[in-house]
């Protein structure tokens, strides 16, 4: 299971009284529900990285808590796994050792690993790449390994840190489309941030769209439109319309 | 000597692309090789020429002038005939033996700096209080080491060997802790993400993270090892390439002199070259990634 509830979650760095101190996160909360995919949708600065480091145990709120089926979030884990913008694969090790790596640090028994970590390679489709390394895949390639990764250890919270940033517009598109494929085949609550509008109405069941600094949600939309989303639709457009316009605001105040 | 680390390094980009590489035939493969060698010869012409003066005043200029000094400068023929007959009679690989049991030895010893350094790296409590220590050792010579490790250890094996590790083991340290600092640290949160725990982190991230640089150090301190052993030969030891070219000066046998210095150039050359192969042999990722 995987019952996300963000409660109240401030962060604060640096010291109260310091004339340097920087409020990142004010009082977010909101929820997800098991197996739903969420976006964290704001512009750079604007605090939802904080908020996924938050729930991937690498920092603590100040104050609030994100909790994972009522127990909060208290340190890194498998349980709350992340997916890295620059996919952060280990270079040392193949795609076969990096995908089981996550089971053998879990303590799997050794005669399960191979099938589970076959499982996730083919599912995210590199079956046959097992023996090669990192540096010999393309980028969306190895996003598909860090993918492979961090689902081998099923994670009952998935978090993904603007995965599909650094690759080109075409092959963005194309992973997206995968993201979605492989999610609907192992479905897992995910928490992505993202600056891309596009990227959270194709992805998302529900866009958490943040204010500038401090973070505060501003808006949190249900995305019921059927899969897989059609860009011309006429409510996908509209809702385009309508996170532009909540984002542009955001713009506007500065 | 830049030509050929160009060379090398042209090489290395070249691995990036195995592929291709492994799809050439051996023949093309070995044209190549043998075309690259042939390219590097000119590069050599200098060397061949000054060779040749160097034989010409040996033999002819300087018996002219002084025969005395024609003593202290054997010509090239003199050496290669002397080099032969020390390799022949075992005399020169009796010594270089000597010299590469202590230096490998000391090495042995050193690599205690990879844990240390992997401990300094890690844990700031440890770097901050270790590395003031090391920070007033370091700078320190091995050879100013010379006199009080011969009272330590009197003369012989041990206080060679103690010497080498000296020059061994800081470049390894600080090299080591350089390779931990510099770990990508989205790296170390992906592997905490997957659960691992500080002693799986240290085993497979840390250290393997850190290797490339840990290779560097040990090329590094086997080098400044190599030159502190023959320093330490020359005063504490009564066998090696240091004890030869220092005994071989008190009964003027120049030409012995030149052969374990040559000895001394060649083989530390060799350790270097191995050392730098094996790394790109074992860590074939870490090039791709410095690309």
């Amino acid at each position: 299971m995987g019952q996300i509830t963000v409660k109240g979650v401030s962060k604060l760095f640096g010291d109260r009284d310091a004339p340097d101190h920087v409020l990142a996160l004010a009082d977010v909360s909101f929820d997800i529900a098991n197996n739903q995919f969420c976006s964290i949708l704001g512009h750079s600065g604007c605090g939802k990285t904080t908020l996924l480091n938050i729930a991937a145990g690498f920092e603590k709120p100040t104050s609030g808590s994100i909790l994972v089926d009522g127990d909060p979030i208290r340190a890194p884990g498998w349980q709350n796994t992340m997916i890295f913008q620059d996919y952060a694969l280990f270079p040392w090790m193949s795609v076969y050792q990096n995908v089981v790596f996550g089971l053998e640090m879990k303590g799997l028994a050794s005669h399960k690993r191979a099938g589970a970590t076959q499982h996730y390679i083919e599912l995210v489709g590199l079956g046959g790449f097992e023996n090669k390394y990192p540096h010999q895949l393309s980028g969306g390639m190895r996003q598909r390994v860090a993918i492979a990764r961090a689902l081998a250890v099923q994670p009952q919270l998935l978090l993904m840190d603007e995965p599909f940033a650094a690759l080109d517009a075409q092959n963005r598109d194309f992973m997206q489309d995968e993201l979605v494929r492989i999610w609907q085949r192992e479905p897992k609550t995910v928490m992505l941030v993202t600056h891309s509008i596009d990227e959270a109405i194709k992805l998302s069941d529900c866009i958490a769209v943040m204010t500038r600094r401090p973070g505060r949600v501003k808006e949190f939309i249900n995305v019921d439109l059927p899969r897989p989303r059609d860009e011309d639709d006429r409510s996908y457009l509209s809702l385009k319309r309508k996170l532009r316009n909540l984002i542009h605001d955001e713009i506007e105040d500065k | 000597m830049s030509g050929s680390e160009k060379i090398a390094a042209g090489k290395g980009r070249m691995a990036s692309a195995p592929k291709m590489r492994a799809a050439l035939p051996f023949a093309v493969r070995f044209r190549i090789r043998l075309f690259r060698t042939l390219s590097f010869l000119p590069n050599l012409l200098l060397l061949l020429v000054l060779v040749l003066l160097w034989q010409f005043a040996s033999k002819f200029w300087l018996p002219r002038i002084d025969p005395q000094m024609a003593i202290l400068m054997p010509a090239p023929t003199t050496i290669a005939a002397s080099a032969a007959g020390m390799i022949a009679s075992g005399e020169l690989f009796y010594h270089l033996a000597a010299s590469l049991k202590r230096e490998a030895f000391a090495f042995l010893y050193a690599t205690s700096a990879i844990p240390l350094g992997m401990a300094m790296g890690w844990w700031r409590v440890v770097y901050n209080q270790v590395n003031p220590i090391m920070e007033i050792l370091r700078p320190i010579p091995p050879l100013a080491w010379i006199p009080l490790s011969i009272l330590w250890f009197g003369l012989g094996d041990a206080q060679n060997e103690f010497i080498i590790f000296l020059g061994i083991f800081f470049p390894i340290l600080v090299n080591t802790i350089v390779g931990v600092k510099n770990i990508d640290p989205n790296l170390i949160r992906a592997a905490r993400s997957l659960g691992a725990t500080e002693r799986k982190m240290l085993e497979r991230i840390v250290f393997k993270g850190a290797l490339p640089q840990i290779i560097t150090g040990i090329r590094i301190g086997l080098g400044v090892g190599w030159m502190a052993l023959v320093a330490a030969e020359l005063v504490g030891a009564n066998s090696g390439l240091g004890f030869l070219i220092n005994d071989a000066r008190s009964m003027l046998r120049t030409d012995t002199i030149i052969v374990g210095m040559l000895a001394i150039g060649v083989i530390g050359l060799l350790i270097d070259t191995f050392i730098r192969l094996l790394g790109r042999r074992l860590l074939p990722w870490s090039l791709a990634l410095s690309k």
